[in-house]
């Protein structure tokens, strides 16, 4: 699911660490306890342009945790409006909302845990590409000449 | 290119399939949500009785109690309704009105009972309460006007009387809306139709309770959207209903009822 490939160069240490941030940026919204699913992705974002101009490595991060974000912001948007509309409306409890909340904690687990993996090791430097988001990274991310 | 958009369908597909398995365990058993649904369902019927018997007194007249039992026994008993959970109360008011309560409470007020021109109107509107019982929409509609936590609160005794006093004004006075109205004034052709009953007259009294000089009265009616339309589509919907339609009490049993209703008014 993640794979720790070579880079085309090797990053420098304020690269690394600006790397290692965008995906920190997603755990912090975590961490904080942000109740809305949006907030994660926003924090992303935010970092994401304002590196937008960065050097490649950085770039080409900041598009992965930005990605992985997306698609989490679907699965807990989804998972929160259902859980809205039991609170405030005539929507019952049932088992398809309960087996939907277990998926969605699950994947929000191995996201976090991916994402909290992938943050120490670029820190380190090292080049990490997730299954499915690395590749999609690849092709939307491009070195600039 | 071809990598990644089959590597983005298999994650979809993780995702619900995941999700789809995990669907087939019955979770709302395992947690006990069902019960737990039940004895709050349970604790606000007996909240919103208490509070609409010292409203009005209960009518203990044999008579109308003996015909409002065999009417809701045998739509129950021809529709497979549990009638152990159905708690009829009639309530000596004036208005033309009946509602259900949670937890299967039904009242009806002998201002309902005295206009109905037969029994097949009281049995109408009866079916149709009993709709709104059998689809769960006393839940749905409190949930839906004063959330779930307002209901959960009121359950455990930490809302004031105030809040009681507006859900249970609620109930009583005004109408679910169109979505549910439609679906339980269905399902009541479909009681009335499986319990030999007629269902035409249900949509005559719709249209005579329609006439907005009237209409003040009509708690039950005013508080029920476009009863004009409702009885052509009741009108609609039962005209294939081709059945052998029967009396529930007898004549005589109807009238002599009537006679003590207006007796003690």
């Amino acid at each position: 699911m993640i794979q720790s490939n070579n880079f085309r160069y090797s990053p420098g240490e304020h690269e690394a660490e600006t790397a290692s941030s965008s995906y920190l940026m997603s755990l912090i919204a975590i961490i904080v306890g942000a109740p809305l699913p949006i907030l994660n992705l926003l924090a992303t974002i935010i970092f994401y342009l304002s590196n937008r101009k960065s050097t490649y490595f950085v770039r080409w991060h900041c598009t992965q945790a930005l990605l992985s974000q997306l698609s989490m912001l679907i699965i807990n948007s989804f998972g929160f409006w259902w859980t809205v509309s039991i609170v405030f409306t005539a929507e019952t409890i049932s088992n398809e909302y309960i087996a939907y909340m277990i998926s969605a904690i699950a994947f929000n687990i191995v996201e976090f845990i991916a994402t909290l993996y992938t943050a120490v090791q670029t820190r380190k430097g090292k080049h990490i590409e997730w299954w499915f988001y690395g590749g999609l990274t690849n092709i939307l991310c491009k070195e600039s000449r | 290119m071809k990598k990644a958009v089959f590597q983005g369908i298999l994650i979809v597909t993780l995702f619900f399939g995941t999700w789809y398995l995990l669907a087939q365990i019955k979770w709302v058993t395992i947690f006990n949500i069902q019960k737990k649904t039940e004895n709050t369902e349970q604790k606000l019927g007996e909240i919103f009785w208490d509070v609409f018997k010292k409203t009005g007194k209960e009518n203990t007249n044999k008579n109308v109690k003996n015909t409002i039992d065999s009417i809701v026994n045998h739509i129950c008993e021809t529709n497979g309704i549990n009638i152990a959970k159905i708690k009829i109360h009639v309530l000596e008011k004036n208005d033309i009105n009946a509602f259900a309560l949670p937890n299967g409470h039904l009242i009806v007020f002998t201002g309902l009972i005295s206009q109905s021109a037969n029994q097949e109107e009281l049995a109408g509107v009866i079916c149709h309460e009993l709709a709104h019982i059998e689809l769960n929409h006393v839940m749905k509609k409190l949930i839906q006007e004063i959330g779930f936590t307002v209901v959960g609160s009121i359950t455990s005794g930490s809302e004031g009387a105030t809040i009681i006093k507006e859900a249970t004004k609620l109930l009583s006075s005004s109408a679910y809306d169109r979505k549910l109205e439609k679906e339980a004034d269905i399902k009541a052709v479909d009681l009335m139709v499986e319990a030999n009953i007629n269902p035409k007259p249900f949509a005559d009294f719709l249209y005579k309770m329609s006439d907005k000089e009237t209409i003040k009265q009509f708690t039950w009616i005013s508080t029920h959207p476009d009863s004009k339309e409702r009885a052509n589509y009741i009108l609609s919907y039962c005209k294939n209903k081709n059945n052998q339609y029967q009396q529930v009490v007898t004549t005589e049993g109807w009238s002599k009822m009537q006679q003590e209703l207006k007796k003690s008014e």
